[in-house]
């Protein structure tokens, strides 16, 4: 409770000493700053909230930038507008989008680790819960961060939407033994029946199913089957 | 209404089957809807002789139907009665079935049935004296009793019907309103109102349930002798006799020779349940295709129509009964089936000692139809609008921008330039919302418009298979020369050429049978 408020002031004190001219500036403007926590605030909105010139305003960011008392955070919303955010804070999941940003790009390659991780146990399962998922995942330490039951849940679901893996109810016979009747679980897609994946549809499978200039082609246009050269591509494969 | 690209595969298909005015009448009236014989005329700029004979070769097809209402006069005259026309649209996409429709007759009856069988498919109608006649031109020397016999089984299975009646008179509706007589220009409100007329009329030709499949008890020897010294085919017979007979009023019924034609419905129902089988067979396991197809037969003739959404109650025992008739079958057990009953999600009823299922077809039918729609999606935008477009289809609700980025893991950017995408293309429907607090800002809904997504997935299957069929022309006529060399000639260079024009029909013909399914999922499951 105590040391909070200490703090700042002492650090407001330096400044004071050094370049007595800027004092007020600079202070109003880290106030408006660390009131907006750790969501950040944008240059343009300090110039508001402060009512103080570009100027000054740009001024008093880079000699605090200096001192260190705010930093520059990439907000994911936005990457162009700079944001600012005073030290003692971590930017929070609106600013950084979440645990699967890293500087405001999603960390793809940790995705896939992941998924890969959990397709592998999977098949060695054949079919398991969030809870056994998690389990494993925290038991064997294969992740060097804290990962939790949530960021779990959500890669499994990108797996369902994948349709590399299918949630199904538990039914507590066979596989399911020795898993709840009516408990979510996850199997791989390809293990239940012959269809390995997402199936292609049969209008998927010809070029017209695939075809983004479908809308213009005629019977006699510019582009039509006669003259198309998806098809004769198709057709010059050997099957 | 048809959409766009149906009318032209129709009118395509039309016009490769009867020649190019038989097509004009039928895109003038798939295009403006029901007409008389006068706007017909006058729409098509042919002449009335002409129209007079696409329509009898349409009406004798199954392609049209006529019927007669009841037109206030104008200007204190008294009603009168008119005839009009329509197009039956889902019948001229079946001439393009007609393979898989023999197909199924012919594994489920044998040849003698098929044989009677493609005598209906190409000639439309036929009287059983004409099928008969036919029988003894194609087949040389024929036991009648042999093709009564096949004709028989053909009607038990329902494979065949009963002609509608020609021209049946709709009594006008009750609120005194008929149908515009110039549309297009109306409103889809008048839309709405014809197309029930629509239907009416065909409730209206169709024959009664109890006579529909009656054979009738007719007398072989009443044939008329001219039709028996004739040589020509029987439907130019037909066609001469329609000619002679009505000049003008071509719907006057000419004999009461009772007609026979194919029942497509009975046929799409059996693609309809081989397509759920299949299905399920791919996605869930054998065992399960196995209780389905069994379930299905069993409850096949309770189903009353079209597009049955559940199959009837069936007991525990019947199915199992039914389940070891079934290749691969025997070796089930109760418990077995019962794991199957489960997976394929079956409501179970359970009366007294008895246990009852019923299966939901239409989910089944539409999951495969939501796998078709995906596939093409993932084709198409790539993985991660296939992800995308999952999580929306399966919501079923609108879902915001960032909201689906987080889930399917998408960097936000290139979510949004997707959706775009996707909205552009009509995969997607959106919707802007602005929230008007101390900070403005937008929101963008995204959502899976199931109706009007299948629709506009349907028009494009239609495209394709109107593409398809052009190119199969094309690649008909640029080997033109080749394919008319005799066999001899056909040597070094130019029969590798055969062989690969030969290799290509295969392909695209093979895919075309293969689309028509996913069409027939989409349009008549």
């Amino acid at each position: 409770m105590s040391r909070r408020p200490v703090n700042p002031s002492l650090k407001r004190k330096r400044p004071e000493t050094d370049s007595p001219g800027l004092v007020d500036a600079e202070r109003a403007i880290l106030n408006s700053i660390k009131g907006k926590k750790d969501l950040g605030i944008w240059a343009r909105d300090i110039k508001q909230e402060t009512k103080l010139t570009d100027h000054v305003v740009n001024k008093s960011l880079k000699s605090l930038l200096a001192k260190k008392l705010i930093k520059e955070v990439v907000n994911i919303q936005n990457k162009g507008k700079k944001h600012y955010m005073a030290v003692e804070f971590e930017p929070s999941k609106e600013i950084s989008g979440g645990e699967w940003y890293v500087d405001g790009n999603l960390d793809k390659e940790l995705i896939n680790v992941l998924k890969q991780l959990c397709f592998r146990y999977l098949r060695t399962q054949k079919v398991a819960t969030l809870e056994g998922v998690y389990n494993e995942l925290k038991k064997n330490r294969v992740v060097t961060f804290d990962i939790s039951n949530q960021q779990v849940s959500e890669i499994l679901n990108s797996m369902v939407l994948d349709n590399d893996l299918i949630e199904v109810k538990s039914t507590g016979l066979g596989d399911y033994h020795s898993i709840p009747i009516g408990t979510v679980c996850y199997r791989i897609a390809s293990a239940a029946g012959v269809a390995k994946g997402p199936r292609m549809g049969a209008f998927a499978s010809i070029p017209c199913g695939a075809c983004p200039r479908i809308s213009l082609c005629t019977p006699n246009g510019v582009i039509s089957p006669g003259t198309c050269v998806y098809y004769t591509k198709w057709l010059s494969i050997d099957f | 209404m048809v959409s766009p690209h149906g009318v032209q595969l129709a009118t395509h298909l039309i016009s490769s089957f009867y020649g190019d005015l038989c097509s004009k009448v039928c895109e003038c009236l798939l295009r403006r809807g029901t007409l008389t014989l006068a706007q017909i005329i006058r729409f098509t700029e042919l002449s009335r002789e002409n129209v007079i004979n696409c329509l009898r070769v349409l009406i004798h097809q199954n392609c049209v139907q006529a019927f007669a209402i009841q037109q206030e006069g104008a200007f204190g005259e008294a009603p009168r009665i008119i005839t009009q026309y329509m197009a039956l649209f889902d019948n001229m996409i079946h001439k393009m079935r007609a393979p898989k429709f023999m197909q199924i007759v012919s594994e489920e009856l044998g040849k003698d049935c098929l044989g009677i069988f493609q005598g209906l498919i190409q000639h439309g109608r036929l009287s059983i004296n004409q099928i008969i006649d036919r029988n003894e031109q194609t087949a040389g020397s024929a036991d009648v009793h042999v093709v009564r016999e096949s004709f028989n089984r053909l009607l038990i299975a329902r494979f065949i019907e009963r002609c509608p009646a020609p021209e049946p008179f709709l009594a006008p509706p009750a609120d005194g309103e008929t149908p515009a007589k110039k549309r297009g220009a109306k409103s889809a409100k008048i839309g709405e109102e014809r197309q029930t007329t629509e239907q009416r009329a065909l409730a209206a030709a169709a024959p009664m349930d109890s006579m529909r499949f009656l054979m009738e008890m007719d007398d072989p020897s009443e044939e008329k002798s001219e039709e028996c010294t004739n040589s020509v085919t029987v439907g130019e017979k037909r066609k001469q006799d329609v000619l002679k007979s009505d000049e003008d009023a071509l719907d006057a019924d000419k004999k009461k020779e009772v007609l026979w034609r194919v029942n497509f419905e009975e046929l799409v129902r059996r693609l309809r349940h081989k397509a759920c089988v299949s299905y399920v067979k791919m996605r869930i396991n054998d065992e399960a295709a196995i209780v389905l197809s069994a379930m299905l037969e069993l409850s096949r003739h309770s189903e009353t129509r079209q597009k049955a959404e559940n199959s009837a109650y069936l007991s525990i025992n019947a199915i199992y009964d039914e389940v070891i008739k079934k290749e691969g079958g025997l070796g089930m057990d109760f418990e077995r089936i019962r794991a199957s009953l489960e997976q394929l999600g079956c409501q179970c009823l359970e009366t007294g000692v008895d246990e009852n299922y019923s299966i939901d077809i239409k989910g089944i039918i539409e999951s495969a139809q939501t796998e078709e729609v995906e596939s093409v999606v993932l084709r198409r935008y790539g993985r991660e609008a296939y992800r995308i477009f999952r999580l929306l289809s399966k919501a079923g609700r609108f879902l915001e921008s960032d909201k689906i980025s987080d889930t399917t893991f998408v960097e936000k950017k290139d979510t949004i330039k997707i959706l775009y995408k996707l909205w552009k293309d009509d995969y997607l429907h959106m919707e802007k919302v602005m929230t008007s607090g101390a900070k403005q800002s937008l929101f963008l809904l995204w959502r899976v418009n199931k109706e009007p997504l299948r629709e506009h997935v349907l028009d494009e299957m239609y495209h394709a298979a109107l593409n398809l069929r052009l190119r199969i022309a094309h690649e008909q006529d640029k080997g033109k020369e080749i394919l008319q060399l005799p066999r001899e000639k056909l040597v070094g260079e130019l029969e590798k050429r055969y062989k690969l024009l030969g290799k290509v029909r295969v392909i695209l013909e093979s895919s075309l049978m293969n689309l028509d399914e996913a069409i027939m999922l989409f349009h008549d499951f």
